[in-house]
Order: C-alpha cells, then sequence, then structure tokens
C-alpha cells in the first residue's frame, strides 16, 4: 500500500506530497518577501550585504517625494471612480433592463480586460500625444489649433486603466445584481411602494456592499498598476509609486533601500484594503451574496432601451474597438499620421518585427516561459488547491494565506523581492529564464489557485470520499477520479497562466536579463527606443498570440459549465 | 398486548462486528460526538437515528474513517481501525468497509459499468471476474439494462441503485449507508426501503445506517441507537424504541406522544399499574415496565393509542371527558386536538365520522399503553 512506516509512525503518501507542496510554496513567496522587508529596513552601507545596520529611516525617506503618492493617490482616485461608473452603468444596463442584445453584449463587455493597460496605454498615447496624436492631428485639420486631449497626463493613464478596470468592475457588480433574490423587490412592490421607493430602499441597500467591495479592490489594484502610468507618464516625468520604484532600481546609483521602502509601504496599504475587502464580502454583506444565481427582474425602460444600447456600444468603441483600430492603423503604415496617404502603407513594421533577433527569441522565450509556466503551474496549483481545501490538513489556512499573499503586492514590487533574494543566491540562476519561470509560477499562484478550487470546490466531496471507501489509495484515488473531474477547470486554468505569462510586464522587466528577453519588456523598450509603428506591430502579434488562446478558453468555459452543471 | 420485554436481534447473531467505545469527536471546536458507545453484530443491521445535528453521520464517518475522532476506540473484527490510546487510525480505503452516500456520488465521468466496476479494479480481479461480479450485482438491482449508460442520463433512483451495487459488489465486510433514501420521493423511498432491507438480508451483510426518518428506522432495522446531541438516548429493537421510549425526546421523536406529568399517588396504584395524579386533579393509571417510580413522573401516550368516542365507553380506570378544540382531516386519519386536565392533548383516530357542532366527547387509553417515563437527568 502507500504506506511506508518510518520511526513506529505512518507517513502516507499524501501527506508527504503534502508537505513537500506546502513548502515549496512558502519558501516561494516567502523568501522573496523577506528579502523585500530585509531590503526595506537596511540603513547601513548600501554596497555590503547583508545589510550592516536596520532602522526605519528608509521608509522617513518616503515623505520626501510627497508628489508621488500625490499623484498615485490621484490617477487611482480619478480611474476607480470612471471603472465604477462604467461597470455600475453596465451590469445595471446589461442585468436589469430588457435592452436589444443582452445575450451577446455581456461577454464582449470583458474584452477591454484582455486588451491589457500596456496596448490601451500605447493605443492612446499614438491617439492624444499633444502634437501628433490623430484625435489633436484631426482637431488641427478641423481648424482648431493646439491640442485637444493630452494622453500623457494624469488623467490620460486614468482613462485607459479605467476601461481595464471597468471590466472588473463590471463582473463583480453584475454578479451582485444577478444573487439578488427578485423576490426581496417583489415583496415591497406587493406592500404597496412605488417602482422608486424600491430601487431606493430596497435594491439600493442590497447592492451596496458589492459595489464598495469593487471599489476597494479597484481601487487596490490601482496602486500597483505600472504599465499605462510607465508608458504614459514616464516621458513626462510623471511618476506613481510603481514607476518610481522602477526608475530608483534602473538609475545610476540605483536607490535600493527606498525603493524597497516603497514597495513595502505600497503593500501594506494593498495588503490592508484587500482585508478590508475580504471583510466586506463576506461579513459586511447582506442576504445578497448566497453565491444562487436567480433570474434577474428585468425592468421594462421602453424607448429609453436604445439609449442605452448607444452606450454599451459607444463604450465597446472606445475601449476596444478604437485602441484597437488605431494600432493595426499604424503597423501598417511608414510613419504613423492620421490621414492615410497611398504611399504610406507598408507590411515592413511585421516583416522588421519577426526578423529582429531580439523580438524573436523575446517572442520565442516568451512562449516557452507560458507553456513550462501553465504546465508546471497547474501541477503545482492543483496538488495546493486540493491541500487546502479538501485535504483539510492542520495549517492548511495557513498554506492559504501565503499562496494568496501575492495578490496583494505588485508584481514589480514582488519581483524586487525575487531579484534581491536570488543575487545573494548560491544558485545561478539570476538573468536566465529559470528565474523568470520562478517568478512567474510565484505572482500567479492566487490566480491559479482561484481558478482550479473554484471549480474543485464545485465537485462534491463524497465523489473522492466513495472511491476511497471502495479501497482506492490516495495516489489512485486522484488518477481516477479527482483529476477526470477537474479537467476542464485544470485546462482552463492552464491557458489563464500562459496567457498571463504571455503579457507579463511588471515582473519581467525588473527579473529579465540580456540573453532573457521576453515579448512584453521588449515591446517597452521598442516603444522607447525605436518607432511607434515596430512597436504597434509587435503588440499586435503579442495579442493575436493571447487572442487564440483566450479563443480556446472561451470555447471551454461554455463546456465546463455544461459539465458542472451535470452534478 | 405485542409489548415485549428484552428482545435479541433477529438476524443471525454470530458475535461482535463492530465495537465503538467511548467516541469523541470535535467538530472545529464543537463537540459534535460526546463518549458514544455502541455494538453492531455479526449480519445486524442497526440504525443510527437523530434529529440532524446529533452526531449520527459524524458517527458514521468516523466508522467509515472519513472523519477523524478526538478521542475513543473503534473496532472492526476485533482489531482497532482507531483508538487514541493506541494511536491508530488506518485511512478509510484500508479499512474493508463500503458506504452508500447520501447524495449517491455516481462518478459522472465514468459509465455505470465502470462505476461498480471501481471497487473491483481498485482490488486488481481479473477482468472476466470484473465482468460477472458487475453484472451479478447489476442484476440485484435491476440495473443490468443500463450498464454502458453515462451516469448523467440515470434518474435519481437508477442512480442509488447503481450506488448500492457498487458499493456491495467487492463483498466488503461492513456497509454503511449515509441516509440513501432522502434525496428520493416518498413513493419511491418506500420502495427503495423494502428492496433495500430484502438485499441486505439476502447478502447476509453487517449494516450500520443512518437517517433521520422514523419509518425508514422502524421498518429497516434490527437494532436502533437514538441520539441527541451527540449523545445515546435509547438502544433498542424497533419495537421497544417506539413501545417503551426511555425518555420523553425519545418518545416524541420516534412517532407523536402525549406527556402527561403528575404526582405519583402509590396508595391508588392496583394491579401492577401506577397511578399518578396531574395538575388538574385527574388520576391516570400507567405501566412501569419495570422502571423506577419517584415521587413526580411523566408518562408518555401515543397519539394513536388514544381512543376517542362520543359515547361513554365502558370501564372505570382511564376515561375521561374531554373538550375538543378542533379536528383536522388528514386523510388516512383525523387529528384530534382536545384540552384535558388543563393541558393540550393530540389523539390520531383512523377512519373517524364528522362530528358536527360541540358534542360531549370522551377519550380512554389502556393502561398499558400509557408509559412511565424514565426520570430525566437534571439539565435535559
Amino acid at each position: 500500500m502507500t504506506q511506508t512506516v518510518i520511526a513506529g509512525r505512518r507517513f502516507s503518501a499524501q501527506a508527504v506530497a503534502g508537505v513537500v507542496v506546502a513548502i515549496v510554496a512558502a519558501v516561494l513567496v516567502l523568501y522573496p518577501v523577506f528579502f523585500l522587508l530585509q531590503a526595506a529596513l537596511d540603513v547601513g552601507d548600501p554596497d555590503v550585504r547583508p545589510p550592516t545596520a536596520y532602522g526605519f529611516s528608509n521608509f522617513g525617506g518616503l515623505l520626501q517625494y510627497p508628489q508621488i503618492i500625490f499623484n498615485t493617490l490621484g490617477v487611482s482616485f480619478v480611474a476607480t471612480a470612471l471603472a465604477l461608473v462604467f461597470g455600475f452603468a453596465l451590469a445595471w444596463i446589461l442585468t436589469r433592463t430588457n435592452v436589444p442584445g443582452r445575450r451577446w453584449l455581456e461577454p464582449l463587455m470583458v474584452v477591454p480586460f484582455y486588451l491589457t493597460p500596456l496596448l490601451g496605454a500605447l493605443a492612446w498615447s499614438m491617439l492624444g500625444s499633444q502634437e501628433s496624436g490623430f484625435i489633436n492631428q484631426f482637431w488641427r485639420a478641423l481648424g482648431g489649433t493646439g491640442y485637444i486631449i493630452d494622453a500623457n497626463t494624469a488623467f490620460g493613464i486614468a482613462w485607459v486603466m479605467a476601461f481595464f478596470e471597468g471590466s472588473v468592475a463590471f463582473v463583480m457588480i453584475s454578479a451582485v445584481m444577478k444573487s439578488m433574490d427578485p423576490s426581496l423587490e417583489e415583496a415591497s412592490q406587493v406592500m404597496g411602494a412605488s417602482r422608486w421607493r424600491t430601487m431606493l430602499r430596497i435594491t439600493l441597500p442590497l447592492v451596496i456592499p458589492g459595489v464598495l467591495g469593487a471599489a476597494i479592490f479597484v481601487f487596490a489594484e490601482m496602486l500597483g498598476s505600472f504599465a499605462a502610468a510607465l508608458v504614459l507618464g514616464s516621458p513626462n516625468r510623471f511618476y506613481v509609486v510603481t514607476t518610481a520604484i522602477y526608475q530608483l532600481t534602473q538609475q545610476y546609483p540605483p536607490k535600493i533601500p527606498l525603493a524597497a521602502a516603497m514597495g513595502a509601504s505600497l503593500f501594506i496599504v494593498m495588503f490592508l484594503m484587500l482585508f478590508v475587502y475580504r471583510w466586506i464580502v463576506t461579513a459586511g454583506s447582506y442576504v445578497t451574496i448566497t453565491g444562487k444565481a436567480f433570474r434577474p427582474r428585468v425592468n421594462d425602460v421602453g424607448r429609453l432601451r436604445y439609449v442605452l444600447l448607444a452606450f454599451c456600444l459607444l463604450y465597446l468603441f472606445v475601449a476596444v474597438v478604437l485602441p484597437l483600430a488605431t494600432l493595426i492603423y499604424a503597423s501598417f503604415q511608414k510613419l504613423a499620421v492620421a490621414f492615410p496617404a497611398a504611399d504610406n502603407w507598408t507590411l515592413n513594421n511585421y516583416r522588421t518585427a519577426m526578423s529582429m533577433n531580439a523580438v524573436r527569441s523575446a517572442l520565442g522565450n516568451s512562449l516557452i516561459l507560458g507553456l513550462a509556466t501553465a504546465t508546471i503551474g497547474v501541477l503545482l496549483m492543483t496538488l495546493l488547491s486540493w491541500l487546502i481545501y479538501r485535504a483539510k490538513l492542520p495549517g492548511s489556512s495557513i498554506i492559504e494565506y501565503v499562496v494568496m499573499f501575492p495578490q496583494a503586492v505588485p508584481r514589480l514590487v514582488f519581483a524586487f523581492g525575487i531579484m534581491w533574494a536570488w543575487l545573494v543566491s548560491p544558485i545561478p540562476i539570476y538573468g536566465t529564464l529559470w528565474l523568470l519561470l520562478i517568478a512567474y509560477i510565484t505572482v500567479f499562484l492566487p490566480l491559479g489557485i482561484r481558478t482550479i478550487s473554484g471549480v474543485m470546490l464545485q465537485v462534491d466531496k463524497s465523489l473522492e470520499e466513495c472511491a476511497q471507501m471502495c479501497g482506492a489509495p490516495w495516489g489512485y484515488r486522484m488518477r481516477t477520479v479527482t483529476v477526470p473531474l477537474l479537467w476542464p477547470g485544470l485546462i482552463a486554468a492552464w491557458l489563464l497562466l500562459f496567457i498571463a505569462s504571455i503579457r507579463e510586464l511588471g515582473a519581467s522587466i525588473l527579473l529579465m536579463g540580456p540573453h532573457s528577453k521576453v515579448i512584453t519588456p521588449s515591446i517597452v523598450e521598442s516603444w522607447n527606443a525605436t518607432s511607434s509603428e515596430l512597436t504597434a506591430a509587435m503588440a499586435l502579434i503579442q495579442t493575436a498570440v493571447v487572442a487564440v488562446a483566450v479563443a480556446i478558453l472561451l470555447a471551454l468555459t461554455r463546456r465546463v459549465g455544461g459539465h458542472t452543471r451535470m452534478e | 398486548m405485542p409489548v415485549p420485554q428484552n428482545s435479541t436481534p433477529s438476524a443471525a447473531t454470530s458475535g461482535t462486528h463492530i465495537a465503538v467505545e467511548n467516541l469523541q469527536i470535535h467538530y472545529g471546536t464543537v463537540l459534535a460526538v460526546r463518549g458514544v458507545s455502541f455494538t453492531v453484530e455479526q449480519g445486524e443491521q442497526l440504525t443510527l437515528l437523530g434529529p440532524s445535528g446529533c452526531g449520527k453521520t459524524t458517527t458514521l464517518r468516523a466508522i467509515a474513517g472519513l472523519e477523524k475522532p478526538t478521542s475513543g476506540e473503534i473496532r472492526i473484527g476485533g482489531a482497532p481501525v482507531y483508538s487514541s490510546a493506541r494511536k491508530v487510525n488506518l485511512p478509510a480505503e484500508n479499512r474493508g468497509l463500503s458506504m452508500v452516500f447520501q447524495s449517491y456520488a455516481i462518478w459522472p465521468h465514468m459509465t455505470v459499468f465502470e462505476n461498480v466496476a471501481y471497487g473491483l479494479r481498485v482490488r486488481r480481479e481479473s477482468k472476466a471476474e470484473i465482468g460477472t461480479k458487475v453484472d451479478r450485482a447489476l442484476d440485484m438491482v435491476q440495473m443490468r439494462p443500463y450498464r454502458d449508460r453515462r451516469a448523467s442520463q440515470l434518474s435519481g433512483g437508477q442512480q442509488q441503485r447503481v450506488a448500492l451495487a457498487r458499493a456491495f459488489v467487492f463483498s466488503p465486510s461492513v456497509l454503511l449507508f449515509d441516509e440513501p433514501l432522502s434525496n428520493l420521493d416518498a413513493k419511491l423511498r418506500g420502495d427503495m426501503r423494502i428492496e433495500l432491507r430484502e438485499l441486505q438480508h439476502r447478502l447476509g451483510i453487517t449494516s450500520v445506517y443512518v437517517t433521520h426518518d422514523l419509518e425508514e428506522a422502524l421498518a429497516m432495522s434490527d437494532r436502533i441507537v437514538v441520539m441527541r446531541d451527540g449523545v445515546i438516548e435509547q438502544v433498542g429493537t424497533p419495537n421497544e424504541i417506539y413501545n417503551l421510549p426511555r425518555n420523553a425526546f425519545v418518545a416524541d421523536f420516534v412517532g407523536s406522544a402525549n406527556l402527561i406529568n403528575g404526582r405519583h399517588r402509590a396508595d391508588l396504584d392496583t394491579d401492577g399499574l401506577v397511578a399518578i395524579e396531574t395538575a388538574g386533579g385527574d388520576i391516570v393509571y400507567g405501566s412501569a415496565y419495570g422502571r423506577p417510580v419517584g415521587d413526580t413522573a411523566t408518562m408518555s401516550v401515543r397519539t394513536v393509542h388514544f381512543k376517542f368516542s362520543t359515547q361513554r365507553p365502558a370501564g372505570e380506570r382511564n376515561v375521561w371527558p374531554v373538550k375538543v378544540d378542533r379536528m383536522v382531516f388528514q386523510g388516512d386519519f383525523t387529528q384530534v386536538h382536545v384540552t384535558w386536565s388543563g393541558q393540550h392533548l393530540v389523539i390520531r383516530c383512523a377512519a373517524l365520522e364528522p362530528i358536527e357542532g360541540a358534542h360531549d366527547a370522551f377519550m380512554s387509553v389502556d393502561p398499558r399503553r400509557v408509559v412511565l417515563l424514565e426520570a430525566e437527568k437534571a439539565d435535559a
């Protein structure tokens, strides 16, 4: 059988696998965090490691940069407000009104999320920079002077992020609206309350905790956002916390302790916010969040429905069509200007992108990393999910906290800890793809585990217990019952990890070495060093790879839905 | 009168098969099972009966090995599978038991055949052997025609049968049932109850059955263990449990009962009967069945054992006029709510003619049907 007797005590394969996996996860997460905190508290000689003296004075140094804190809060606040307005309006329109075409509009609202902040920032930079921005070129052609929009500002960054986070807010708020029992509203109307009174006294109070939760979640994400601020803010020396950390590590001489202190502060703030978010979602909400899906009551809004439809379509146009079309258009131009000319079209950008050694190796590296991260990640995360949510071993809630930890840390900050940790490690993987692999698996632990455990919790526990009662040992059960039942969820998790790896920027930009380039940071480098047309072509090649993966993912999740309903 | 004293299980007994001793199980910080001890004889069908949250399922899962107890001992065939003193805790897959789950736990990614064959494949039996055994098991539950169906294409009752075949096909030493019929509709539940009982007799297998359904427990068990709040309230044959409830909880949970409190009137005790006087001054004669009688006593009378009539019945003892509050027609019987001696009682009568207006009515009961309960513990 699976048991070996060691020193008179029994160790099952399950317990051994559990302990090993838990230790691996703990090392992956806690080792970099330790080095991040160590660097933040290092007040000794900056060239000597380990630190010669510890103190809090680095944190005091943060106060010398009030502008950065102000910038970060300003951008995050505006982006969160915009994202909530978009998300709430769209969620209400698509779940509670009889707007035409709800069924196909709803999945489309998530598309901005897949376009990534980097893509949005590149596109809006081409659309809205003061001089060469297409929109401003049109403005001047129409007789205007100067410019009407400027993407390279705090508002530009918030604008780009608002579409990305708007998808997140939409998903969260519409989930709340869908899980609200319509009989709560019907009861109010039966008691004689008017539609407006019902809306104000019943609907709104029930939805508010969900909206508040979304607001905190989005704000926390915004504090750690990086790509849009890097592309749109850096040229004007407009820095938020994340881009400032990046700048501090890249400049000469680098200010490592200060960067570490910024990162540690950011992660403490985000950690607290996500804690509040969890509290609101679990304890602070009312009966609406039962996990049960109701058929929401649909309001007949009459003619207004066409106005609402126009709003949805306009949103999709601004968030998806316009940026994508801009990038596609620019990628086929010799010199991107607003007005197409016959002799300006070219395929050279794609030719150059595919022939440049740097780009080809970066794309190749990204694909290799994506495959490896997804495959190894799914194995590790399945075991971890099983340990945390099924085996209920003592201490499994601690493991849960540890593996979910990276969610509260911006990937750039986490990468900083990883970089600092592996620089002193005797294992020479710094600057190689191996380090990136370790980094990806670590920062994507929450993503993978949430996906896999979501499917795992839908599978009735007694299906596994029954196999056990039939006499099957742990390995046999996993192979014949657990894994086959989880299969669709595992494939979905694999694709999500693959997509996330291909698009990863924050961790990669710090950790990639000269001989281990990956695609997303290369796009940023190209934006800074070469032409915007070539950059657009590179970004679209990456998008095409991701789009194929997303298409497979969407086809699969439809099948997963069918599979779990069977239970 | 079919009130037995001490009866033995009807199944052939050849020694103790399962022994549970002083079992304690914590569920988080809650003590769900508080020191439970009982035995199951070879070939016996024992039922753990109680309301939800009484610890019956937890106890069953501890026997299965799916729940780790806090302390105590569980022996199967004399060998400990769990013992806190000897630090033994055999994993479920090595205990040689089998179980039918409340949710059936039919694997949706396998066919009926594959589901049933699972336990045999685990035991590495030959292909031919597996084929024969699975077919025989499917025959016994009348599911042979469905052997190549996907489990998702089966109805609830069919899934139940497959779960059953899967549980006994590999000849486990003990079968455990965790409320296997609770997800079926009432009609099917009645049929499956009889089938399950017959199958159990044919297989002659020791089984432990958990249910909160009284009728199921009475119809299917050799012996019943009634549990509440993690402790055993009474152990006995279905007959004993129904006719001689030990206390108010068992009397009320196992069928519906009227409880009558009163002061013991030893001066009126005659013919081996115990007399009590209610607060309203009425004298009730009951039977002690060997239980000690205190100064005050509680008697239990099943709602079906009261006789209700509009004419005064013959006899002196246990005949009283009553005031009828209301009558509720419930199909097979009529429930009569009456006020008597300052308390409300419920009487169930079969096929009662409707009574128009406020009539004088009478209630009577055979003293042997008035059962003296044991004195309650102080905390109950």
